[in-house]
């Protein structure tokens, strides 16, 4: 009997702490096939709560970060969102697929929980009219314009369009298809491959056979360095474009440096790249932390959305009031993020250019083109 | 014309890939009557462990890089029928007289826990081989192919010919037809079926294994969630042959290789594997049991 007393009494002390905390959930894809991505947002995000404790917390409040793993799988993603929700989160940065995304966004909505999602480009997620959805990466319509643009730029007349069938790339490519038909440029191919398979020779020579001057692949990084590879050994020369998911240091590993060089692709600046102060001082305290620079741009921008979300309960003095922080991102001007200034519009979609144009060189690192 | 042969090329190379990992699948069905789920992360632990060991190999140059391969492929596939070995103690024989689906689940938690094992040992990012292999060609006319991706069907053509022979053709191998065909009888018969099932699970993870290393040395990437992928095609293809049929693995991998290959080249690339699979569903209609399978009456 005089256990259970202490026991309970143990636990009463224990709730009193933690209702002392504000909690932010992480939503990320930390086992899967997209892992890499999520243990850099892992990272990334736990650096920074770090920090932010270390100073005294948000609105007199200590940081408790609550980490759900997504699996990078819809399915998976909807139950941890369930999970999040039920352990009186207020906020939740992520996650990366825009698929995955898609598959909590409704969750968290009707939870009254405000979800800032860190790669997920798709540009449906935010036209829906979800009150509490807002997103630190760019929109693939943005991603749209300069892809056409460059190719266009490029001079290109017969245009190959590959995607993967995921919402991000078929979106994407979707997107670029249909700015390319209005200027009447000739796409000659447009089809899908099936992503993580090994072996691509059936595709590429299918595309070769259509005789395209430039292929855009709109896909992910696997899939870009082993077709790379292979169309290097097929000795096939033309020249491949692709979207921000094509953007990891990997790329380059899996493709090796020769096949990989020439490469374009768009992406918000590579971590390198960020040249604020802010963002200097903290990729430094990340290499002291984790004994390597933070190589995914995605993982930033996870730590963006955190920044951004303790910066709105900071302003507004709200923990418990999913309206009063979304109210409070609403109203953030210039904030000093990473990646750039943040600001978001009504819709929740971040406002300025993010993407540039990358080419990998004969020594495979990614030169930003001007 | 030049297109259809190349990509008879491409899909024979991926179907020989297939093949290797089916026959792993078929064996362990013959014998046990059990899908081993775990098949495809053997295959991943395959080219894992190959890269571990090829990287500290490529460190001795004084053997020739032939010697090295070889070398290698032994300890792979040696190592990887060591790791079949302990997943059939640890998962199955527990369960062995256990309702069949007691089995299948457990063959699925096997998986999991050997993929996440895995991820946690190595890391969640791609992994990525040295380039080791000759990257020449062999023209003829029009048509390149790589000599690697002749090697690749090759090697995998000698190992299931060495595989038949070896179950057609010794004592051991027809103790484990036997013990296919039932084992009541076969222990009977004086026929030790546990150490047939123990020799299954060395012969079929040790060749899952050794397409893993291939698939490592040929394509360069390797991921932990691969097997995934490549476990349900070569799964298809030991069904689309006849599963517990060991020729018909090897005809419905490579089979499955060259209808994906030309289904990409004449139909769609992505409806390729829908293709494939509406063979598969084709096949099963007209032929139950697969192409070679036999029509084995069900027991009571």
């Amino acid at each position: 009997m005089k256990k259970s007393i202490a026991a309970l009494a143990l636990g009463l002390v224990s709730l009193a702490a933690r209702a002392d905390n504000v909690k932010i959930g992480l939503l990320a894809p930390i086992t899967g096939s997209w892992a890499s991505e999520g243990q850099e947002m892992k990272k990334n995000v736990e650096l920074l709560v770090d920090e932010v404790n270390a100073k005294g917390g948000v609105a007199g409040k200590q940081v408790q970060l609550v980490i759900e793993d997504d699996g990078g799988d819809p399915r998976t993603a909807s139950l941890a969102a369930q999970r999040l929700a039920t352990q009186g989160v207020v906020a939740v940065v992520g996650t990366y697929g825009s698929a995955v995304t898609e598959a909590t966004q409704n969750i968290f909505d009707e939870a009254g929980i405000v979800q800032v999602a860190n790669g997920s480009t798709a540009v449906r997620l935010t036209e829906k009219g979800l009150k509490n959805f807002l997103r630190t990466c760019p929109r693939d319509d943005e991603q749209g314009r300069v892809g056409a643009a460059l190719l266009e730029k490029m001079g290109a007349k017969k245009i190959a369009l590959l995607h993967d069938s995921s919402a991000y790339s078929k979106g994407l490519a979707d997107e670029i298809n249909a700015l390319l038909k209005a200027k009447k440029m000739n796409v000659v191919f447009f089809d899908a491959l099936t992503p993580k398979e090994q072996d691509y020779s059936a595709i590429l020579t299918r595309l070769k056979a259509a005789g395209p001057d430039v292929v855009f692949f709109t896909g992910y990084y696997p899939e870009a360095g082993l077709l790379l590879k292979q169309k290097k050994q097929m000795g096939w020369k033309v020249p491949f474009i692709g979207g921000d998911a094509i953007n990891n240091p990997d790329l380059v590993k899996i493709a090796g440096k020769e096949a990989a060089e020439g490469f374009l692709f768009l992406s918000p600046p590579v971590p390198k790249d960020l040249d604020t102060p802010e963002a200097k001082a903290y990729v430094a305290s990340y290499q002291k932390k984790y004994g390597e620079a933070p190589q995914s741009i995605y993982g930033v921008l996870a730590g963006d959305g955190f920044r951004v979300v303790a910066a709105s309960i900071q302003a507004t003095g709200s923990t418990t009031s999913g309206e009063k922080i979304r109210a409070g991102l609403g109203a953030l001007k210039d904030f000093p993020g990473f990646t750039g200034k943040i600001a978001f519009n009504a819709k929740g979609d971040r406002i300025g250019e993010l993407y540039r144009v990358y080419k990998v060189d004969a020594n495979g690192n990614f030169v930003l083109q001007k | 014309m030049d297109q259809l042969l190349e990509q008879l090329t491409n899909g024979l190379a991926v179907g020989s890939i297939y093949a290797l990992i089916a026959l792993g699948y078929t064996m362990v069905y013959g014998v046990l009557k059990l899908i081993n789920f775990a098949h495809g992360d053997l295959f991943t632990y395959g080219a894992y462990l190959g890269l571990t060991l090829l990287t500290s190999l490529l460190a001795h140059d004084r053997m020739g890089l032939g010697l090295r391969l070889l070398l290698l492929a032994v300890m792979v596939m040696g190592l990887v029928a060591v790791i079949g070995v302990v997943v059939e103690r640890a998962a199955y024989r527990p369960l062995r007289d256990s309702p069949r689906l007691s089995a299948v689940v457990s063959a699925l938690g096997a998986s999991i826990f050997l993929q996440n094992a895995l991820m946690l040992l190595y890391g969640a990012r791609y992994q990525v081989y040295p380039d080791v292999l000759p990257q020449n060609a062999v023209r003829l006319g029009d048509l390149s192919i790589p000599v690697v991706r002749i090697a690749v069907v090759a090697v995998s053509v000698v190992m299931m010919t060495v595989l038949y022979l070896f179950v057609q053709k010794t004592r051991i191998g027809t103790a484990i037809r036997a013990a296919a065909i039932d084992q009541g009888a076969a222990r009977l018969m004086g026929i030790d079926v546990n150490k047939v099932v123990v020799l299954v699970f060395v012969i079929g993870p040790a060749l899952g294994g050794a397409a893993g290393l291939l698939v490592g040395l040929y394509y360069g990437q390797i991921g932990f969630t691969m097997g995934w992928t490549y476990g349900m095609k070569a799964f298809t293809a030991a069904i689309l042959g006849g599963i517990g049929n060991i020729p018909g693995a090897m005809v419905g991998g490579l089979l499955l290789g060259v209808i994906e290959a030309l289904g990409a080249a004449y139909l769609s690339v992505a409806w390729k594997d829908a293709l494939a699979f509406a063979v598969l569903i084709l096949i099963l209609i007209v032929r139950p049991s697969g192409l070679l399978g036999e029509r084995v009456a069900e027991k009571v």
